[in-house]
């Protein structure tokens, strides 16, 4: 091939890549960088005039009580998210792949699946009226176990509503994280399990042997996936509890939403979204860096 | 030859057709003109705003648009609607964006309070303060649209938050309608004891605490003090009667409201009311639809209800005859090119052919005097209108009369006071240093 028809065509590669390029940074890395510039500004959609304030909304940030209240809510979100969702997940799709006849295991992934495919909204209003103090099922159930003194106004009480937020959250959630992780179990060749067991290994043993390390790059998306997801919740937040009572179950999100529409402090909220940003891109290359080169292959 | 001979055809008529399209659409444009002899001199082209897209609403404000535009045909509107839990964001961003529409919906109080002082509410005190048009209006509802001596708004409904009571729970316990708030106490614990919940409360939202504050302060500070707290250059809340208005909140809490009730949402407590649960609901005229028959309340409920205002305080040093509600309204954009427009299409929407539809089809009363009749209006509705015609003033809902940061001062405070964790004089603390904070940067 001549150099011009080579060039051509290494140029024709750019330019296929190009609509793609200029749509990511048209609507989403110009708007991260306008973000922080904003963020420098104290206004809102009422200021005749933005004022200047430098880092100053973020040193607010770092004295409020609620914008650390909303990282810990965060911060626990991720942390039960990855542990069950994840962890939990994975434990569900391997019982069902090993354990369970083909039937049943259609069956119940369908059962496990269905709460991802419900609205938030209707999941919203099913949780309320199972949290409601009086009549919920939880309190109710919990009466008839004989323990009414663990009952409690589960959205209402400051230390229990976002707890009982994030437990609605794995309930919808883990089946999502199930089927992928199953997807990704049916690749692994039967061969490696049926090697082990003639050799004496217990299907407790094989999970950990052969699975999980096989399904290592599958793991690691799920674990961004759900540690970016608990940073950026807001509407099961919004929908549950609003972030109350007194700000307690607040979360980054929901916390940005009400600076910037009820609060009418857009260049605050303009600092908390770009701390959501730094902390989600954060993780997200930790995650990746620390897997790097630990590919497993058998 | 032939070919050049046909492209020159297919040219000329190609032209022909156009020029026809364009004398059509001429000629309909000023036929419509010439065809509507109202002789509207009015022409223009506004964006208006409401708030009303739900299935049930929406056919109304289209009719109303439509009936306009009919006798308006040189005029252009285009309608839009937002419902009322996107409408505080989206707002905002029309306002960031500098397209706030010529007519916006808005709630009185700080909310179009906002609006004046950034120099985009039209002043409309020339059109309606001892005009025809103005004097149709509820004096209380217009009053509460106005601001530093200037009237900003048009309100077009009226609402005021009164005890919904089941008047057969009430008269099989022998219970008669409490004239003062000792006596509501009194009626709660004769209902607690008889395993009746006293009232049905859930405060999820945060407003439904904070109406009680709205009723309860100004029982206990006198007028004048709340209106100079009000604005946020003077608002101080030094007054020892906001401490007690919080603790007789507590009392009430403790004697009569449902526990737990952060994490219940007002829809629940609305069920419990009209399941017979619960005998009483503090909520605001526009749910009295909710609890008829054509609003889905069952017929044991439906025909069984009435209502009190919140009982006086015998020694309280406050106004006792203020009710607690606000007129929802539209404003008009002060930098609109149509303002003639725009206050003709207010002045259509308030006439009482209108303003009496506006009941009937909404449920909700009309800040035109004298338009819920037994027409359009179930009873309840027609003795809602009287007591607010006959009410001295209304007490504007705190969260919306506030300076936002004392505002969540309050609704946060409330939501700890609930759960135990904060006391009254704990949260007027925080209200005091949000004021504080108000006055300093304004």
């Amino acid at each position: 091939m001549s150099v011009i028809a080579k060039r051509v065509r290494a140029l024709s590669g750019w330019l296929y890549v190009l609509p793609a390029l200029i749509l990511v940074a048209v609507f989403v890395y110009y708007p991260v960088v306008e973000n922080f510039r904003l963020s420098t500004f104290q206004w809102n959609a009422f200021s005749t005039h933005p004022r200047y304030v430098g880092l100053g909304n973020y040193a607010g940030l770092m004295a409020d009580p609620v914008f650390w209240r909303a990282i810990f809510n965060n911060i626990a979100y991720a942390i039960v998210s990855v542990i069950w969702q994840v962890g939990f997940g994975l434990v569900l799709a391997a019982i069902l792949e090993e354990t369970v006849r083909a039937r049943l295991r259609a069956f119940l992934r369908t059962v496990y699946f269905i709460p991802v495919t419900i609205s938030i909204t209707v999941t919203g209003l099913l949780f309320q009226f199972l949290y409601h103090p009086q009549f919920g099922l939880v309190n109710r159930v919990l009466v008839i176990l004989g323990h009414p003194q663990w009952t409690h106004s589960w959205l209402g009480e400051e230390a229990t509503a976002i707890w009982a937020i994030i437990g609605m959250s794995q309930w919808q959630s883990v089946g999502y994280v199930m089927v992928l992780l199953t997807v990704a179990m049916q690749k692994i060749p039967r061969e490696f399990y049926e090697a082990a067991y003639i050799d004496g290994t217990t299907k407790v043993q094989a999970f950990f042997l052969i699975t999980v390390p096989l399904l290592r790059e599958m793991t690691t998306l799920m674990m961004i996936l759900t540690i970016s997801g608990a940073f950026l919740v807001f509407n099961e937040v919004k929908v549950m509890t609003d972030g109350g009572p007194n700000n307690a179950s607040q979360v980054l999100g929901t916390w940005l939403y009400r600076s910037a529409f009820q609060n009418d402090q857009m260049g605050y909220a303009s600092a908390i979204a770009t701390v959501i940003f730094i902390l989600t891109f954060g993780a997200g290359v930790a995650q990746l860096w620390g897997v790097r080169g630990k590919q497993v292959e058998f | 030859m032939d070919r050049t001979a046909s492209l020159r055809r297919r040219r000329w008529s190609l032209i022909a057709t156009l020029l026809v399209f364009v004398l059509v659409g001429t000629c309909s444009s000023a036929g419509l003109g010439a065809s509507a002899s109202t002789g509207s001199k009015l022409s223009g082209s506004i964006v208006f705003l409401e708030r009303w897209p739900e299935p049930q609403y929406a056919p109304f404000w289209k009719k109303i648009v439509a009936d306009y535009l009919a006798l308006h045909p040189n005029v252009r509107i285009d309608h839009q609607a937002i419902a009322d839990q996107p409408y505080k964001d989206k707002i905002r961003v029309l306002t960031a964006a500098g397209q706030l529409p010529d007519i916006y919906f808005s709630w009185a109080g700080d909310f179009a309070n906002k609006f004046v002082r950034a120099g985009l509410a039209a002043d409309l005190t020339p059109y309606m303060r001892n005009t025809p048009w103005g004097n149709s209006l509820a004096p209380a509802a217009v009053d509460a649209w106005t601001h530093g001596g200037k009237i900003y708004g048009v309100p077009i409904s009226v609402d005021a938050k009164v005890f919904l009571y089941n008047t057969k729970i009430f008269a099989n316990n022998g219970l008669q309608v409490p004239k003062t708030i000792d006596a509501l106490i009194t009626t709660c614990d004769t209902l607690r004891s008889k395993g009746i919940e006293p009232i049905a409360f859930g405060n999820k939202d945060g407003w439904a605490a904070i109406h009680y504050m709205t009723s309860l302060n100004p029982k206990y500070v006198p007028r004048a003090t709340l209106d100079k707290d009000f604005e946020p250059s003077t608002g101080e809340f030094t007054d020892p009667g906001y401490v007690a208005a919080l603790n007789e909140f507590s009392m009430i809490n403790k004697h009569c409201l449902t526990q737990g009730a952060n994490g219940i949402d007002y829809t629940v407590a609305q069920a419990e009311l009209m399941q017979g649960k619960a005998a009483m609901y503090y909520g605001q005229t526009v749910e009295f639809k909710t609890f008829t028959r054509a609003g889905g309340a069952p017929a044991s409920f439906a025909n069984n209800w009435d209502f009190f205002p919140m009982p006086p305080v015998p020694n309280g040093r406050g106004d006792q005859n203020l009710l607690t509600g606000a007129p929802d309204g539209f404003m008009i954009n002060a930098k609109s090119k149509h303002i003639d427009i725009a206050v003709d299409l207010l002045k259509f929407i308030t006439d009482r052919q209108n303003a009496e539809a506006f009941t009937k089809t909404l449920g909700r009363l009309s800040s035109v005097a004298g338009t819920a009749t037994s027409a359009n209006a179930f009873p309840q509705l027609i003795k809602a209108l009287r007591v607010i015609n006959s009410a001295s003033g209304m007490n504007i809902w705190l969260d919306t009369i506030l300076h936002i940061d004392i505002a969540n001062a309050y609704l946060n405070g409330l939501e700890a006071m609930l759960n135990g964790t904060k006391t009254p004089d704990q949260i007027m603390q925080d209200v005091r240093a949000a004021a504080a904070k108000v006055r300093a940067n304004p």
